[in-house]
């Protein structure tokens, strides 16, 4: 994997080629009773098809391979103009792009319009150490390096990469999973994923303040993304039926 | 077939302008170096084009790749020649469709 920046103490190079698929959507109207069953259905064949030719469909099974993959999106209506939001992985960037047709096909167009990102995975995922933790909520992360970045020294970068490494070793001592780092600047404006669980909202927000304190926006900027953990299957029906 | 579309928006970042000409001929030279290696290994370029009065960059590059893989490979090159420093972009890829 190239990577776009170099590895720090809290993040350490992902092998392999693996590809996130990033949904941001919105519900749509329309789908209700047995053709809103059957959609979903239809969905959940494509899931299961994704499963056996080793695709990631929760951030629990990303960090830890034992915990079972339920196909998890988050809810962000409260706070955001998108509904639900979520991350999957796929075994490739080709798959992870047909798999984005794949499932609009499927149906997936007729419950949500939705923006897809796609990018392979840089970081490999970093587990906070606490494994007694309930992690209901789901906080995405999408950033960019901005001008006053590409126009600082190597040595400035690198005096802030250690400065944002102080607040993630703080995300981690928080409770705060982190599926590791994702690139995005091959089909997007954004340059990077940062996509967490965590066990309530004020430990996100905590997170946030940690990062601001050491000054992690003055080179990034970013859009962020808070919603609960939901089942796709429990989501989709709650929303639609 | 090529069946991937790859759409690079792109518009140079503030310190560009004050970067000296013959710092800036070298640079490009050497993306253009890169373009060359991906057309030699089947990249398609489809062309260049001046949005700047239409959209929030200046311009479009489009290309044509055999897969999702050959345009990240050319992607990274220019990237790990610091484009992405000097420019700011938003790109895209696309499936062909009825591909496959």
């Amino acid at each position: 994997m190239t990577l776009l920046t170099e590895e720090t103490e809290v993040f350490s190079a992902a092998d392999g080629s693996r590809c996130c698929v990033i949904f941001l959507a919105k519900r749509q109207p329309g789908l209700s009773g047995e053709a809103l069953r059957q959609t979903w259905s239809t969905i959940e064949t494509v899931l299961q098809r994704f499963a056996g030719e080793g695709w990631q469909l929760s951030i629990s099974n990303m960090v830890d391979p034992a915990i079972p993959d339920v196909p998890t999106a988050y809810e962000t209506g409260a706070g955001h103009d998108v509904d639900i939001a979520g991350v999957f992985e796929a075994p490739s960037i080709s798959a992870a792009v047909a798999g984005t047709v794949a499932l609009e096909a499927a149906g997936w167009d007729r419950l949500f319009a939705t923006e897809w990102l796609i990018g392979p995975r840089e970081f490999a995922p970093v587990k906070s150490t606490d494994a007694t933790l309930t992690r209901d909520w789901g906080f995405l992360a999408l950033w960019e390096w901005n001008d006053a970045w590409s126009a600082a020294t190597p040595e400035e970068r690198r005096e802030y990469d250690l400065e944002c490494d102080v607040a993630f070793a703080f995300d981690v001592a928080s409770g705060v999973n982190i599926a590791g780092r994702h690139r995005l600047d091959l089909a997007s404006r954004w340059h990077h994923l940062g996509f967490w669980e965590a066990q309530s909202f004020e430990v996100v927000d905590a997170a946030m303040r940690e990062h601001e304190r050491v000054a992690d926006f003055k080179f990034t900027t970013s859009r962020h993304y808070l919603g609960r953990r939901r089942p796709l299957a429990e989501l989709i029906g709650a929303s639609h039926g | 077939m090529a069946d991937y579309i790859w759409i690079n928006y792109s518009r140079p970042r503030p310190h560009w302008y004050e970067e000296s000409q013959e710092s800036r001929d070298a640079l490009e030279a050497k993306w253009s170096e890169i373009a060359a290696a991906s057309r030699e290994k089947g990249g398609e370029p489809l062309g260049r084009y001046h949005i700047r009065g239409q959209s929030d960059f200046k311009s479009v590059e489009i290309w044509r790749f055999g897969s999702a893989e050959e345009a990240f490979d050319h992607w990274t090159r220019l990237t790990g020649a610091a484009f992405g420093q000097w420019f700011a972009f938003s790109n895209n890829i696309g499936l062909r469709e009825n591909a496959g």
